[in-house]
């Protein structure tokens, strides 16, 4: 009974903050500047109230819920997908040559997962949704991590000023890294409730983390993307230097 | 089995690498001056000796007493951050974050005690984030202190 209590007060808890992010940003210009976010942020809570709404209706067993419960699995690894792809963009904001190459590098790997996940047509002929979604969503979260860790190693390599870009994608790599450890653990576990309230916990606090550490960055760390930016007419005392000389 | 242990270590090592990165990034704020001596002074905090004379003269420390130390500037810290010119008299989720995070440290200090490794620098960070916390409480009180007076105001009432 506690442990539904608190697990349903996560779940609310996310609802709540995902609502607002979404109409803070909104209302606040980065709407247009930064739409990835704010659909990743569509997306969570999409599925979220999808699942909710078909576990009410139709029961955990029901075959309505697997195929919800699968399909917008799927949706938030792809949006998780083009979220990374979308920080990359922004981290090679201003080198547009490495841009050219992490752009290709991210169609290969889609490619590549795309690729290795169509194995299981060999194996399974039927139900070809629920196999192929398994091992596609599985090996797409996992490589966006890998993908994320990526990121910020190159953020530090470029020596990025983009703070909030740096604690955006801290707090992607604690969404994406806190459930692929729970699942390799519940999958690693013989004792079924204890995997069943780890799932129920570990999951929504992992998202709960992101949401708190995007609220810190989206709405007290300024966007000096921008900033930083080379400007590319040139500067007053440019001008003024020309026009002595 | 084998593969799902590696992502096991592999995901809970990113997980915890992610959770202190974040920590470090939030405590890179830049505030406009030192509120935290002020701060220091009023309250008689022991953090900043401390971190000077590890930083200036690696003074090996007496273990018991250092702990006492952070773990008394912690209570006071975090009693002025809920309770000290806060309207909301509540922690902010950055402060929720770093208290956790602080915790974490004080923990893994007792770790590295043990194995006598980076024990130095477990101290370092655990006074960065009290440090933090000073200059989050010294700002507050700078606000709430001039926050509705003009300049002039406040000339009339010295």
């Amino acid at each position: 009974m506690g442990i539904s209590v608190a697990s349903y007060g996560l779940q609310y808890g996310c609802f709540i903050i995902e609502a607002g992010l979404i109409l803070y940003l909104a209302r606040s210009n980065q709407l247009k500047t930064r739409p990835t976010p704010l659909l990743y942020l569509l997306s969570l809570l999409v599925a979220a109230l999808m699942r909710a709404f078909v576990l009410h209706e139709y029961g955990l067993a029901s075959r309505q819920y697997f195929y919800v419960y699968w399909s917008t699995d799927f949706l938030l690894v792809i949006s998780a997908f083009l979220l990374v792809c979308f920080f990359f963009r922004r981290a090679c904001r201003h080198e547009e040559k490495m841009w050219r190459f992490v752009r290709l590098l991210l169609v290969f790997i889609f490619v590549l997962i795309l690729g290795i996940s169509g194995l299981v047509f060999s194996r399974n002929y039927k139900d070809l949704f629920p196999y192929f979604v398994f091992e596609f969503n599985e090996n797409l979260y996992f490589t966006c991590l890998v993908l994320n860790t990526l990121l910020y190693l190159l953020l530090q390599q470029i020596d990025s000023a983009d703070d909030q870009l740096g604690l955006l994608v801290c707090g992607v790599g604690i969404q994406f890294a806190g459930p692929a450890a729970t699942l390799a653990l519940v999958h690693l576990t013989t004792a079924e409730r204890f995997a069943q309230a780890l799932n129920s916990f570990a999951i929504p606090l992992c998202t709960l983390g992101m949401l708190l550490v995007w609220a810190y960055a989206i709405v007290r760390v300024p966007d000096t993307a921008s900033e930083v930016a080379r400007p590319k007419v040139p500067v007053l005392a440019e001008a003024t230097a020309d026009l002595n000389v | 089995m084998i593969l799902a242990a590696l992502i096991l270590i592999l995901s809970t090592a990113m997980f915890f690498f992610y959770f202190q990165v974040t920590c470090q990034r939030i405590l890179r704020r830049q505030f406009d001056r030192e509120y935290f001596q002020s701060i220091v002074n009023a309250n008689r905090l022991e953090f900043p000796s401390l971190r000077k004379s590890l930083e200036e003269f690696g003074a090996p420390v007496d273990y018991p007493r250092l702990r006492m130390m952070l773990k008394c500037d912690f209570l006071a810290l975090t009693y002025l951050l809920k309770n000290a010119a806060n309207v909301n008299q509540r922690y902010s989720n950055e402060e929720r974050l770093l208290i956790l995070y602080f915790r974490w440290q004080f923990l893994s200090l007792a770790a590295r005690r043990l194995l006598k490794v980076g024990e130095k620098k477990a101290v370092l960070k655990l006074t960065s984030v009290l440090q933090y916390f000073a200059n989050v409480v010294g700002q507050r009180v700078n606000t709430v202190r001039f926050g509705n007076l003009t300049a002039a105001d406040y000339l009339l009432n010295l």
